[in-house]
């Protein structure tokens, strides 16, 4: 019986042993449009500047890439240099737990009429120390021959809903400690 | 040579089977490297030096009697005024949800910088219980131009060719960091 087959049922038979082939198009058509959009929105940061959960940031037009430099953070907490925490903010029975009403600073921690915050002054001129120290051992010189100077920039990371008393505070106690320029970091405004 | 009927019908018949599975995985890869190093947030930083005040400077300033163009911040209302009466002192209120009124403030410095071009420093003077964002926002209408703005031109030193500026008030100093008020 099998040497009187149809012709119809061999021809079956063959489909039905042919491998089974995935239509990959559309798959590809859909990954080429997501690798456009991700290499159009594609922004790469080389800076090291932190953030931290909570913290809500202004947001800025600026069109200025921040460079890597020394960090001071303002979380509703407390200040923190460069990762480490430096002042507690005074929390009291009101603002304990909460982000508005606080950014008080304990009047332990301030002196020259409660301008200079004393915790961050001593942190910023031992590490303006240590960055000129460190200048000075580096090969790299001046035209002159002598060491780069500090160049004394504080990238300043606040939370938006900080007063400019505060901020003033530690713009005063940074200039103390050598700062000059302070770096306002802001999320940049989509344009 | 030609080809026998049934065997031209054949040519071109045959389907290319383009294989894809390579081209998917580099795709693949792409998309998880572009993923993985992509910056989703996006940040910027806006600059000021601290006022230095030295006496030798200060007192060859005075000579010129400079703009030294200043705006304070106050509680209900923002002033723009200049020390030396450069400029008409005038005072914008505040926008009801108390914050500055940046559009006024910049709309405001935009007549300034027409008459004077080439000034590029402004001083603030905040109060102490503005808010940092407010700061900010004032700081950005302060220094930068919009597009709608009218072209402010000037003549490059260097060069001698008319340009327009694509800034406003670039250099924004804390006038009151260092005082006691």
């Amino acid at each position: 019986m099998p040497a009187f087959r149809s012709i119809r049922t061999r021809r079956g038979k063959r489909k039905i042993n042919k491998g089974f082939e995935l239509q990959l198009t559309s798959l590809i058509d859909v990954l080429v449009i997501i690798l456009v959009f991700l290499l159009k929105s594609y922004q790469t940061s080389l800076n090291t500047l932190t953030t931290v959960e909570g913290l809500q940031m202004p947001i800025s037009a600026s069109q200025d890439e921040p460079h890597d430099s020394l960090q001071v953070i303002i979380t509703p907490e407390g200040i923190t240099f460069e990762g480490k925490r430096v002042v507690d903010f005074a929390q009291s029975g009101d603002t304990a737990g909460s982000t508005e009403g606080a950014y008080k600073l304990n009047a332990t921690d301030l002196d020259e009429g409660g301008r200079r915050i004393v915790g961050l002054f001593n942190t910023l001129v031992a590490a303006r120390e240590k960055s000129e120290l460190l200048k000075a051992k580096s090969p790299v010189r001046d035209a002159n021959g002598n060491p780069l100077p500090f160049d004394g920039v504080l990238a300043v990371t606040a939370d938006k809903r900080i007063q400019y008393d505060t901020l003033r505070k530690i713009m005063y106690t940074a200039g103390a400690a050598g700062f000059k320029v302070f770096r306002f970091i802001a999320l940049k405004k989509e344009t | 040579m030609l080809r026998r009927p049934s065997a031209r019908r054949k040519v071109g018949r045959e389907q290319i089977e383009l294989n894809l599975v390579p081209m998917m995985d580099t795709f693949v890869t792409l998309i998880a490297f572009l993923l993985y190093t992509m910056a989703f947030i996006v940040m910027t930083h806006v600059e000021t030096p601290l006022p230095t005040a030295s006496p030798t400077e200060v007192a060859e300033k005075l000579k010129e009697k400079p703009l030294q163009l200043t705006v304070s911040f106050r509680k209900d209302e923002t002033e723009i005024w200049s020390p030396f009466k450069k400029i008409e002192a005038k005072k914008i209120p505040n926008t009801p949800e108390g914050t500055p009124d940046v559009n006024a403030i910049h709309a405001r410095l935009v007549e300034v910088k027409q008459q004077f071009p080439n000034e590029k420093q402004v001083v603030l003077a905040p109060t102490g219980s503005i808010s940092y964002d407010s700061l900010v926002a004032s700081m950005d209408g302060i220094r930068m131009l919009d597009a709608t703005d009218p072209p402010i031109i000037v003549k490059n030193a260097e060069t001698g060719v008319d340009e327009a500026l694509k800034l406003l008030f670039p250099e924004v100093v804390f006038g009151n960091v260092l005082s006691n008020d």
